[in-house]
């Protein structure tokens, strides 16, 4: 609630609305659909939609935040962090090891050690590319945009071939990891998610405090003191790390980053990152929830959520392309 | 501030050679030279946002390389050509950012008189509350000025100033950099490419020719029709006009 009231005027009430729909949001999908007159189903019920809600608000805070850093360190509003090539690398793992251990491993079998080694390979990876390459293209943020488009066709193009060689079978059962989804997410992997997020942000926030400047561009964020390339550095470890939780937590989603970060941006007007971060987190989990009513209630999980979220989020972009366009 | 043997090479090629130089406290000094001179290179290495492969940039008897840059900030700004900006940003909140140096995100109320002082300086007041993406060139080179002016430093670097503005906001520029001197007191290089508004404007002048120190002195000791005819490869004549040395080319 200090939070809250420390923040802008015209921010503040825009907050509170989101929030109060967000609210309503939570409401209706916990009690549409439920059979009230049964206890141990509503028990059943509320106990794997509240699991799905809170990985919900976890995914569309990671998700929101790591786009609008990542937007803001490449100073450009339309980048998503799919750019940096972390969803074609978790496609990777996945078909790798359903490859070479089978469907049936445990690696893809038991979502627990899924998860982990998921976030495991995810972050070291990303680590050492994004912070080695980094440092060799003399902090050029531009090459980090160009080596995760490279990288995102390699990853794809291995994956596409160990797909072709694949049983068919196994093929379908692997298909079904490679969608985002947020059923069967186990409490133990929510709890670290949110420790591990929690950590993360803490470590971070030294330089969350300095994005303001830095959208300024980097001369004026030097010429107001800033270590910038060692800010730079950090926040995209934490860009990549934050979209690294939500992938491995649901699958590949941060395409929903570009819709949150922007829709943000044009609902707070500001350059607040604060504001804005809190903002595209509420609208989130707006997108989401309403995204999984459909898919649960109107297609029952006939059609994964990303289906709209690509269809949407893709929609959106072109309209973004042709209104910067004309401003110009 | 003295700079000391600067050299700076791209990709083998010599940009910047044993450049030296001491910089006149409380004057106006302006960087001139035919492209690719080395003269926005050498103002880069002034500022910290280039490193220089050998020799120092001395500032208050230190190597600039190693001040903190928080504190380099509050003695020394810099304002470079291209500022674009993405985000939604009035021209209050840019001059706000002045401040950061000293408050962080969170201006104390000394910092908003300093900010109000510093956008009335700059005749803004009246549209402070616009966005910065709404404001012509000149409107928005002068918030820029403002929020430099609120960062409160004895030193301005700026990197043509004038680019891209017509006769009149140029001209309107000039006189800005001259009051920035005259009546804050403030140490300002600039890098410019029209020598008239460096000799009508400035103190001293530096003229680079293929990264070295073709000369360097008071207006009236580079403005000769032999120094800039061989600084620039075109022939030159000077006048006198108001007491200062223009020069015509042709």
């Amino acid at each position: 609630m200090k939070y809250l009231f420390a923040l802008h005027q015209n921010s503040r009430k825009k907050v509170m609305i989101l929030l109060l729909l967000s609210m309503i949001f939570i409401l209706l999908y916990m009690t549409i659909g439920v059979r009230f007159d049964h206890p141990q189903l509503l028990a059943y019920a509320m106990r794997q939609r509240s699991t799905k809600v809170i990985v919900m608000i976890i995914v569309a805070f990671a998700i929101g935040a790591a786009s609008l850093v990542f937007q803001s360190i490449i100073n450009n509003t339309i980048v998503t962090p799919c750019l940096l090539g972390m969803n074609s690398l978790y496609s990777l793992v996945h078909t790798a090891v359903a490859f070479f251990l089978g469907t049936g491993s445990v690696f893809l079998r038991n979502s627990n050690v899924a998860f982990l080694v998921d976030l495991l390979i995810m972050g070291v990876a990303a680590t050492f590319i994004y912070s080695y390459i980094f440092k060799k293209t003399k902090f050029n943020v531009l090459y980090v945009l160009l080596i995760g488009t490279v990288l995102t066709s390699f990853f794809s193009s291995i994956q596409n071939t160990l797909v072709r060689s694949m049983d068919p079978n196994e093929y379908d059962t692997l298909l079904t990891t490679l969608v985002a989804s947020f059923s069967n997410i186990n409490e133990k992997i929510i709890l670290f998610a949110v420790v591990f997020m929690i950590g993360v942000m803490f470590a971070l926030r030294k330089e969350l405090a300095v994005l303001d400047v830095i959208t300024l561009g980097k001369a004026q964020a030097i010429n107001l003191g800033i270590d910038y390339d060692h800010t730079i550095r950090k926040l995209l470890l934490g860009v990549v790390i934050l979209i690294s939780i939500a992938t491995a937590l649901v699958g590949p989603i941060s395409f929903l980053g570009l819709i949150v970060a922007n829709l943000s941006r044009q609902l707070f007007w500001t350059y607040r990152h604060q504001e804005l971060i809190l903002g595209s987190t509420l609208i989130g989990v707006l997108v989401l929830i309403a995204g999984q009513l459909i898919v649960e209630q109107v297609y029952s999980y006939a059609i994964p959520i990303s289906v709209f979220i690509t269809v949407g989020g893709g929609l959106y972009f072109l309209y973004l392309l042709l209104t910067q366009g004309r401003r110009k | 501030m003295r700079v000391k043997k600067l050299t700076k090479s791209y990709d083998g090629k010599n940009v910047v050679n044993g450049v030296d130089f001491e910089i006149p406290k409380g004057k106006v000094l302006s960087l001139i030279g035919p492209n690719g001179a080395g003269k926005s290179t050498v103002m880069g290495m002034i500022s910290r946002l280039i490193a220089s492969d050998t020799g120092v940039v001395e500032f208050q008897g230190k190597n600039i390389q190693q001040w903190k840059s928080r504190e380099l900030s509050k003695r020394l700004a810099i304002l470079t050509q291209s500022n674009n900006i993405q985000m939604k940003l009035t021209v209050r909140e840019l001059v706000n950012f002045g401040r950061f140096p000293y408050s962080g995100s969170h201006l104390t109320e000394e910092d908003e008189v300093i900010v109000e002082k510093a956008i009335a300086y700059m005749e803004l007041t009246q549209m402070q509350n616009q966005f910065i993406d709404e404001l012509s060139g000149g409107q928005r080179q002068r918030a820029y000025i403002a929020m430099v002016i609120a960062q409160d430093t004895e030193y301005v670097l700026l990197d043509e100033p004038t680019n891209n503005l017509d006769i009149y906001h140029s001209t309107k520029m000039m006189q800005i950099v001259r009051r920035l001197c005259d009546e804050l007191g403030k140490t300002v290089i600039l890098v410019l490419h029209e020598i008239n508004y460096a000799a009508f404007y400035s103190d001293y002048i530096c003229a680079f020719v293929n990264g070295k120190i073709a000369k360097f002195g008071t207006v009236e000791e580079v403005m000769t029709k032999e120094n800039l005819s061989q600084i620039y490869n075109v022939d030159f004549e000077i006048m006198k006009i108001e007491g200062k040395p223009l020069s015509i080319y042709y």
